[in-house]
């Protein structure tokens, strides 16, 4: 949420916003810091965070 | 009816006289010697009771009880607010209620909230309490209607609860399960018990010895307003009446002249009736109050006055002693007997009636009583800790408004007119914040009552389905644990189908603790009035018109309400059978108890809450009054049990009138004298004990045993499991139901949410990893998923803004080409937090957490955000198992923080270690994992998932897991689930039957080949399946070793524990064989070496530490030694010195 923390040796490409997904009724919402969290749409103050969009690999045993 | 039919076969009698039918052979089909047939599926009225009562019911009963009931009559009670400033002021409260829970942010869309988002979010499930009132403002009346005034805590399932009433698919809507049972609370998004609590009854005579082993009888009076103890003593053979608020004991006679019983004639009489040997025993105390001088009741209350503690604030003239006396007797000794007008008869023949009791007991009449008898306690539950808490709350808020009225009103001239409403509005959340405290710390503390409980609540365990089952169901008894007296430990008979008899903790809480009966109710308060008004419509004379003669007259029976006496009668028989008949017809409530004692020549009535009481089918003229057409109607749903009771098939009775009862266990051993009978024996067990198969099979202390372990089984939680974020969550990947189940497992939904899969057990020995009760695993078989669990784990954290105006801060992880960044970022996103499904190895970073370094100081004007420096905080995961992030959420909390909640999963196959059990008490350890190959097999190819040592068996005595093998195999081989249920079930001979039919040996034995030779086993193998459960404990969270390590830094020893990577100790007891042995060098080098070796200076000379080379006491170098001891020893040393106690080291050499 906070880019440049480690002194910012190189310029960075801004950070994208995260995408939420409201416990209630589904909708992608995006969290700004110190705000309180609330869906857009139904006002539901619990969000989940998607799932990662990198591969995961399980070893099943 | 037998008899007089055989007469009739043998006589001659002419044809067509009505008797035909009888001469015949049969009649109906039926011979004359046929059993009668008896009721079938009589149990089907168990499920319908628990439908309406029992478990987990008392608990919301409690609850509503409070709320609808309680809550009023204590805002009746202090109904007004006055001011001592205007006269004219007051406040009334016309109405309470309580609403259903809303959020409290006014701002939200949809006001109602679920238990469910209560939990995630930490939040209290709590609704308003709202008063309807009526206040002066300026000149006129003003009236409000719900007017907030807190927020009580709502008990989930009870009235108010938006849960109640929804059916199992609008239930799971509400991600909520429809097993969960309810009654409990959540505060702060813990879940919280409120804990059945065990008391000895109130306002009840108790007859007991006291430690000089002198009768005593003694009254825990309680009432509202007060709560006191009065007690009769016998003291060198007089007797006293002994009170708290009276300094000294008072002679009886002295006390009952003050009562005003003055003629020493009519005090004998009230005591002793015309009892020869009673009078004798009383007569030295009649001599005690003329030795006194003591005549009249104006002396006796002047005598008393003088004793009376004045514990009353100095205001006014000092009042006479004999009205000081007049008060505390009328108010304070024997609280709960009301004085109306001074009329102490009533009172006085109380006080009489103890006296005699205990006479009685010194002249060995009668015996004195049973403080553990069941009869003689009473349950507390949340309801009425609740309504003390309320009332105590509600005082402290009126006490308040009233300070800030008056403070208001003394102002003489206001800028608006005044309005209370505004002061209740803006008056703070003093009940809120009360019940909140007290729920979530356990703490009841309130002044009024000298009352000061900890430990009330507990936080509801959800290691698995039972365990939060068995919670509910749980009653502490408020017995000190250290006392070494094995009475309130012991079984007791009169607990005999009210509290189960298996579940009981080990160790020292045990027999303290105990568990609730299946088919329990524990009930509320009931109105007395018009209880008494009936009693006296039945005959009883009142006790105001009676003297001692005709009280204590033979055949004459004194009738108690509530342990107060309402008068007597003479025919107590025709009176309790009467009375019981009103009850079943409904014209009282059906938890008033009523019961003889003939050894008292007592009637007692009781409508009093917190009695254990059970539902038991009336028997009438040695027939159940329930046929078997009422239990087709129940089958069949039309009628319900309340139409049982309504009908007066069925009724409850407390513990006090079961033991006055007659009950047949079955219904053949019903006999004339049978007045009811069981509806099902397996109901004396609880819910916990209910769960194992046959357990009147086994050894008892063995269905403890189980008692405990079932609740650490790892099974299914709950239906919302998935969507729970627990704090620690065990959840067993492939749950099976017992292939032996019991009723109970079926009315408790275990069938449901099992904890525990069939495993096919061999009973042999294998491989020598099978001693001391250790089992070897099949591998094959846990590669199929048996055993396999997850462990899911909460970390949670807040991201919080301080006073000064600093905040946390998530920060991204450093660019993967970056110098800084390491494998540890690996899972974190860009916004700083690991997403679901990433795996975290040990060390992984999953919410990258920086927290400004300055939090306290006020930021000076212009320095910008730039100028904040934070410092890390990063929260690491640290398991040897990888784990995976299950669910990220994040929420606001009701003080405007973001709470950031992560899941992690690990998913765990069984291994070496891991402990296991079956539903016998028979537990044991992984002690090797053995590849199918060489695994045991049948002639059917089958290999056993367990095999188990057969020396478990001969010491233990479980044959109940024997013949749950047994059953368990039959039921595979018929495709059908067998049962268990306690004195009942499966029979052997049944199972061994259906074994022999499908080629099986009937005993359970099978023919076995070696795994490994090839060979034929020279013996055949019990073999078959058995209900493993997997408990909690498991080697990765308990498995520890350490070489180095951290220390603590105040004596530089190593740190203690595996959570702070702690060494492992070699304790005092290990030192001692240590040094029996002679390893001095060993011990030198477990206890400083490998310790807290630490190198000081002495100085030989003064025998103090020094600096290298230099003493600074003696200011030379000459004689400084250096020497190693333990950091602790030169800690203890300085210690001393601080003391002013001076430690010097006689140097010497060492051998």
């Amino acid at each position: 949420m906070n880019a440049g923390a480690y002194g910012t040796p190189q310029p960075r490409q801004p950070v994208q916003q995260m995408a939420y997904i409201c416990a209630a009724c589904g909708s992608e919402n995006t969290i700004k810091p110190r705000e309180p969290i609330r869906c857009q749409d139904c006002g539901h103050r619990i969000m989940y965070k998607k799932r990662t969009r990198r591969m995961v690999q399980f070893e099943a045993r | 009816m037998v008899s007089a039919t055989k007469d009739l076969k043998q006589g001659d009698h002419p044809a067509k006289d009505g008797f035909e039918p009888l001469l015949n052979e049969t009649f109906a089909g039926k011979h004359l010697t046929d059993p009668i047939p008896e009721i079938k599926d009589k149990w089907k009225l168990l499920p319908a009771f628990l439908k309406v009562k029992g478990l987990v019911k008392q608990h919301i009963d409690s609850f509503n009880y409070f709320v609808n009931i309680d809550l009023k009559k204590i805002v009746k009670a202090n109904q007004r607010v006055t001011s001592d400033v205007d006269p004219h002021f007051f406040l009334k409260y016309c109405d309470i209620y309580v609403g259903i829970p809303e959020r409290t942010d006014a701002d939200a869309a949809n006001q109602p909230y679920t238990p469910h988002e209560c939990r995630l979010r930490d939040l209290t499930y709590s609704a308003n309490i709202y008063v309807d009132i009526e206040y002066v403002r300026g000149r006129t009346i003003v009236r409000r209607k719900k007017v907030a005034i807190g927020r009580l805590p709502i008990m989930l399932r009870s009235q108010q609860c938006i849960l109640t009433g929804k059916s199992e698919a609008e239930l799971a809507k509400l991600t909520e399960c429809p097993l969960d049972p309810g009654g409990y609370f959540v505060v702060k998004g813990v879940e919280k018990v409120i804990l059945v609590q065990e008391q000895l009854s109130k306002n009840r005579i108790i007859v007991e010895m006291d430690k000089k082993n002198n009768v005593m009888a003694s009254v825990q009076s309680s009432t509202h307003e007060r709560k006191s103890k009065t007690a009769i003593i016998v003291k060198h053979d007089r007797i006293y009446l002994k009170h708290n608020s009276i300094s000294e004991d008072v002679p009886i006679v002295v006390a009952m002249k003050a009562m005003g019983v003055q003629s020493d004639k009519e005090i004998a009489q009230l005591i002793c009736g015309n009892d020869h040997d009673l009078l004798d025993l009383f007569s030295i105390n009649i001599e005690e109050a003329s030795k006194l001088k003591i005549y009249t009741q104006k002396q006796a209350l002047d005598f008393i006055g003088s004793k009376v503690k004045v514990n009353r604030k100095i205001s006014g003239p000092r009042r006479p002693w004999a009205d000081e006396a007049l008060e505390v007797l009328a108010t304070v000794v024997l609280a709960h007997i009301p004085v109306e007008n001074l009329n102490f008869r009533e009172k006085s023949i109380y006080a009489a009636m103890m006296v005699r009791r205990v006479l009685q007991a010194v002249n060995h009449q009668v015996e004195v009583d049973d403080r553990d008898y069941v009869g003689n306690k009473r349950l507390e539950l949340a309801g009425q800790l609740l309504s003390l808490l309320f009332e105590d709350l509600f005082k402290k808020f009126n006490s308040d408004l009233k300070l800030n009225i008056d403070k208001v009103l003394k102002k003489v001239n206001r800028t608006q007119e005044f309005d209370v409403h505004n002061q209740i509005i803006l008056h703070g959340d003093h009940i809120t914040s009360g019940f909140i405290r007290a729920i979530s710390t356990g703490n009841w503390v309130l002044k009024r009552f000298k009352m000061d409980r900890a430990g009330i609540t507990h936080v509801l365990s959800r290691l698995s389905y039972i365990s939060a089952l068995g919670m509910m169901t749980r009653i502490a008894s408020q017995f000190e644990k250290t006392r070494k007296v094995s009475g309130p430990r012991a079984l007791q008979p009169s607990q005999w189908g009210m509290l189960c008899t298996s579940d009981t903790p080990e160790g020292e809480a045990c027999g303290l603790v105990k568990n609730l009966a299946l088919m329990t109710h524990i009930t509320t308060d009931n109105e007395e009035s018009p209880i008494r008004n009936l009693v006296f419509v039945l005959g009883v004379e009142d006790v105001n018109m009676l003297t001692g003669a005709e009280l204590y007259q033979p055949n004459v029976f004194v009738v108690f309400l509530n342990g107060s006496i309402l008068g007597i009668t003479r025919r107590a028989e025709k009176f309790v059978h009467d009375f019981r008949r009103m009850r079943r017809a409904g014209r009282v409530s059906e938890f008033v108890s009523i019961f003889i004692n003939d050894h008292q020549r007592t009637i007692n009535l009781s409508s009093d809450g917190g009695r254990i009481c059970r539902p038991l089918i009336i028997v009438e003229n040695r027939k159940p009054r329930v046929t078997q057409q009422h239990i087709n109607d129940l089958i069949a749903e039309k009628l319900t049990f309340e139409d049982f009771l309504k009908k007066g098939l069925v009724e409850y009775l407390d513990v006090n009138e079961e033991s006055d009862s007659n009950i047949a266990t079955y219904e053949p051993d019903i006999i004339p004298e049978s007045t009811h009978l069981e509806i099902e024996p397996f109901t004396i067990l609880g819910a916990v004990a209910g769960l194992i198969p046959y357990p009147h099979h086994n050894q008892s202390p063995r269905n403890t045993y189980q008692c405990a372990m079932g609740k650490q089984a790892i099974g299914a939680i709950a239906y919302n499991q998935l969507n729970r974020i627990d704090t620690l969550l065990y959840l067993m990947v492939y749950p099976q139901q017992p292939m032996v189940k019991t009723k109970t497992i079926e009315l408790i939904g275990y069938d449901k949410l099992p904890a525990g899969q069939n495993a096919t057990v061999a009973v042999m020995s294998y491989s020598g990893y099978d001693i001391e009760d250790a089992l070897v695993l099949n591998k094959s078989g846990l590669d199929r998923g048996f055993g396999r669990c997850q462990v899911m784990r909460k970390y949670a954290t807040m991201v919080k803004q301080y006073p000064n105006g600093t905040h946390d801060r998530l920060v991204d992880p450093p660019q993967p080409d970056s110098e800084l960044w390491n494998s540890t970022y690996a899972a974190l996103d860009a916004d700083g937090i690991a997403s679901p499904a990433e795996p975290l190895e040990s060390g992984s970073i999953y919410i990258n957490k920086q927290v400004p370094s300055n939090t306290n100081a006020e930021l000076g004007v212009g320095s910008g955000v730039q100028n904040i420096t934070y410092k890390g905080a990063p929260m690491r995961y640290k398991s040897p198992q990888t784990g995976y992030v299950d669910k990220v959420l994040l929420t606001t909390t009701e003080s405007d923080q973001t709470l950031i909640k992560v899941l992690v999963r690990q998913t765990r196959r069984p291994e070496l270690g891991d402990k296991f059990s079956s539903r016998h008490g028979q537990k044991g350890v992984c002690g090797i994992i053995v590849q199918q190959e060489d695994m045991p097999f049948t002639d059917l190819g089958v290999t056993p998932d367990i095999i188990m040592n057969p020396h478990g068996f001969p010491s233990r005595m479980t044959v109940g897991k024997m013949i749950e093998l047994l059953a368990g195999k039959a039921g595979v081989l018929a495709g059908k689930l067998q049962y268990g249920t306690a004195f009942g079930g499966s029979k052997v001979a049944d199972m061994s039957q259906i074994l022999i039919e499908n080629g099986f040996s009937y005993s359970g034995k099978d023919y076995v080949t070696s795994g490994i030779t090839g060979e034929p086993l020279s013996a055949y193998i019990f073999f078959g399946p058995i209900y493993y459960q997997k408990l909690k404990h498991m080697v990765m969270d308990k498995m520890h070793a350490r070489a180095r390590g951290p220390r603590a830094t105040l004596t530089r020893q190593p740190t203690e524990g595996r959570s702070r990577d702690g060494g492992l100790r070699l304790g005092e007891m290990e030192r001692d064989c240590l040094i029996g042995y002679g390893a001095s060098m060993l011990l030198l080098e477990r206890l400083m070496i490998s310790s807290d070796a630490f190198e000081i200076h002495v100085c030989e000379e003064c025998g103090l530490i020094g600096y290298a080379g230099w003493c600074q006491f003696c200011k030379s170098s000459k004689k400084m030694k250096s020497m190693q001891i333990p950091y602790a020893a030169k800690l203890l040393f300085q210690e001393l010195m601080s003391m002013n106690i001076c430690t010097r080291l006689m140097l010497d050499d060492a051998l």
